[in-house]
């Protein structure tokens, strides 16, 4: 069993150099223009709040609500970390976008075959053992690459030696946590970091227990259906019955007077 | 006189070609030019009109079918058997006009078939296009009986309705169920969307609501539907059915009403709706027009006993279901999502392309076939069935 992968991307030390996000569009192909907020053609951008940067990114949660999303399961995390995108099964109903508690999920609405654009966590790079691009590029290590669990450990090592760090590890239990972990020295909530919708729940159990009723309320209302519609089909059988009986009755008083 | 009808003709005529037209041209620039210069739809707001509109409006208002179905065959409500096959063929066309939609909305249509095969269970969307599926097939089932029975040859006829006949329960008991499951799935889809919808709509209990207001909404569009066919295609329906359905639609409307009130204190949102926002506009407009106006209307005997003013009430009633399904797909999300969306008129062309189309099938089926009980046409009003003019009775 594969050990889960993560990026941690440390606020305090990111210095804005946007290597990351150029790495990124190389290994795409998608040129180095940089550009403000995440599309099609950039699965990662840096965003400057105040004097700090953060770095937005698809967060590869643990349970996907785009994964539980898509109808015809095009997305799915994989044990190895990365939150994957199969193009081959899309139909490009867009319900992942609708779905995504981060808005990362981005659409190639100029093209005639549009697919889902997002991070991919490098998928390819770490199969073959690499780091991601952007933790690569990273000149200071503000996005390191490694086993989720020595990450863990190693913002809380960073967090502890210095106590400019806000004493949280972002991204661990946020909507059931994810495979990007952010640090920082600037509370989370000044960063634009919404607090989680659901709070820690990962967003598909929402949907689950609308979903979980279902066969009750199916097994219920058929039963409760059929049980009228033999009560009113026996109700029709009587007055038919009855009607029958009393003709009869009237054929023999006809026949008797 | 012969003028004024001549020009009535050709102004029907003249709002039917420009719809076909731009219409036709919007769905090139669909389909050979794509999202960006078909649609204002963005990244910001993936899902719009043809969603808002086509998918949940267009689900919504068929829902008579499966209510009137369920009343006649399974309650035995023998008293809305005339309307019954009006509903079903409603529901019909609408749901036909939804599967045609959802070429126009999903991004690569040829894979239409994807969620045949494809599942995930987990997924509210898998479901609702299993079940839309399964139930348009379903009322295919429902209303061949009309086709079969113009059939040339008596005894195929007669073979084909007596096995209709025999699994006719379990096929409109598996329809019921259906489309209770998949009228308020339409509604679980939003609640994944926790956090950008505005707590207005945002309930853990929107695929109930959705439930709840489906079924009033596609009585009203069937009244709507009868009494027009009534005033143009001499079509002959004891009035007091449509007024004990006017009567039916303010009872449903009242039970929504309280559980929308239930739900709205339950979610701490009563305060939103009085907050001076466009989402609390919004929401003021699907209140008094879905709730407030309708019913207080219908309340009226004089309202329910009038067709004229029952057609009205009913129109309203199903305005106000198209903001609420607006409000919730498109209104509630800009604030959240920090943009505006209008749609491009391309939008709006197709999809009235497609409503137009069933409305226009649901007009000759009406004249053809045995679908609700006509007035013994009289010679000189021949034409009449034919034009498409009100009745000058």
């Amino acid at each position: 069993m594969a050990r889960e992968k993560a990026l941690l991307i440390d606020i305090k030390r990111c210095i804005g150099c946007l290597s990351c996000e150029t790495a990124c569009k190389q290994l795409h192909g998608f040129g180095t223009d940089p550009e403000p907020v995440l599309s099609d053609t950039a699965f990662t951008v840096v965003e400057a709040r105040g004097d700090k940067f953060v770095r937005k990114l698809c967060m590869h949660c643990e349970d996907p609500a785009c994964a539980s999303a898509c109808p015809v399961g095009a997305i799915g995390k994989t044990p190895l970390g990365p939150v994957v995108y199969n193009a081959d099964k899309c139909i490009g109903c867009r319900y992942c976008m609708l779905a995504c508690p981060y808005q990362v999920p981005r659409y190639q609405w100029t093209k005639l075959a549009p697919f889902v654009k997002k991070c991919d966590l490098c998928t390819d790079r770490v199969k073959a053992g690499k780091p991601t691009a952007c933790a690569e590029a990273c000149p200071v290590q503000a996005t390191v690459f490694g086993n989720r669990d020595e990450l863990i450990d190693e913002a809380w090592k960073r967090i502890r030696s210095d106590s400019s760090y806000v004493p949280h590890i972002w991204g661990v239990e946020e909507l059931g946590g994810g495979s990007v972990l952010f640090v920082s020295d600037v509370p989370f909530e000044k960063l634009g970091f919404k607090p989680a919708p659901s709070g820690n729940q990962p967003m598909p159990t929402l949907t689950a227990s609308a979903l979980g009723d279902s066969p009750k309320v199916v097994i219920m209302g058929g039963t409760i259906l059929s049980a009228l519609y033999w009560v009113t089909q026996r109700r029709r059988e009587v007055a038919l019955a009855e009607a029958e009986e009393k003709a009869a009755i009237n054929k023999i008083k006809g026949e008797g007077s | 006189m012969i003028a004024r009808i001549k020009n009535e003709i050709t102004l029907w005529r003249a709002i039917v070609a420009v719809i076909l037209v731009t219409g036709l041209y919007a769905t090139y620039v669909r389909f050979f030019e794509g999202f960006r210069a078909s649609t204002n739809l963005s990244d910001k707001m993936p899902w719009g009109l043809w969603v808002g509109l086509g998918t949940l409006c267009g689900v919504g208002l068929s829902a008579a079918g499966f209510g009137i179905s369920a009343a006649v065959e399974l309650l035995g409500m023998e008293r809305y058997r005339p309307i019954l096959r009006s509903a079903i063929l409603i529901s019909f066309l609408g749901y036909l006009t939804v599967c045609v939609g959802y070429l126009y909305e999903i991004g690569l249509p040829w894979r239409f078939w994807h969620p045949i095969v494809m599942w995930n269970h987990r997924s509210v969307l898998f479901d609702v296009c299993i079940c839309i599926m399964t139930y348009t097939t379903v009322l295919t089932f429902e209303f061949a009986p009309a086709l079969i029975e113009k059939l040339p040859w008596k005894p195929l006829r007669e073979t084909i309705l007596r096995f209709h006949h025999k699994i006719l329960i379990a096929v409109v008991l598996a329809g019921v169920l259906l489309s209770s499951m998949h009228q308020s799935y339409l509604g679980g889809l939003f609640l994944i969307a926790m956090g950008k919808i505005h707590p207005l709509w945002y309930s853990p209990y929107m695929h109930a609501m959705f439930y709840l207001s489906a079924i009033p909404a596609g009585l009203a569009l069937t009244v709507m539907a009868i009494y027009l066919c009534m005033r143009s295609l001499n079509v002959r329906i004891d009035p007091s059915i449509l007024s004990d359905c006017g009567r039916m639609i303010q009872m449903l409307l009242i039970v929504y009403a309280f559980f929308k009130v239930l739900d709205l204190i339950s979610n701490q949102a009563v305060r939103y709706a009085f907050q001076w926002t466009t989402e609390a506009g919004y929401f003021w407009l699907e209140m008094m027009l879905f709730l407030v106006i309708p019913i207080t209307l219908l309340s009226f005997e004089s309202v329910r006993n009038n067709l004229e003013k029952l057609y009205g009430s009913c129109a309203i009633v199903v305005a106000g279901f198209m903001v609420d399904r607006l409000n919730v797909s498109i209104n509630s999300l800009q604030t959240a999502m920090g943009t505006h969306y209008v749609p491009k008129w391309t939008e709006f062309a197709s999809s009235i392309l497609v409503i137009a189309a069933g409305v226009i099938a649901f007009r000759y089926a009406v004249i053809y076939l045995d679908v609700l009980p006509k007035a013994k046409p009289k010679q000189e009003q021949r034409w009449m069935s034919n034009g498409g003019l009100p009745a000058q009775a």
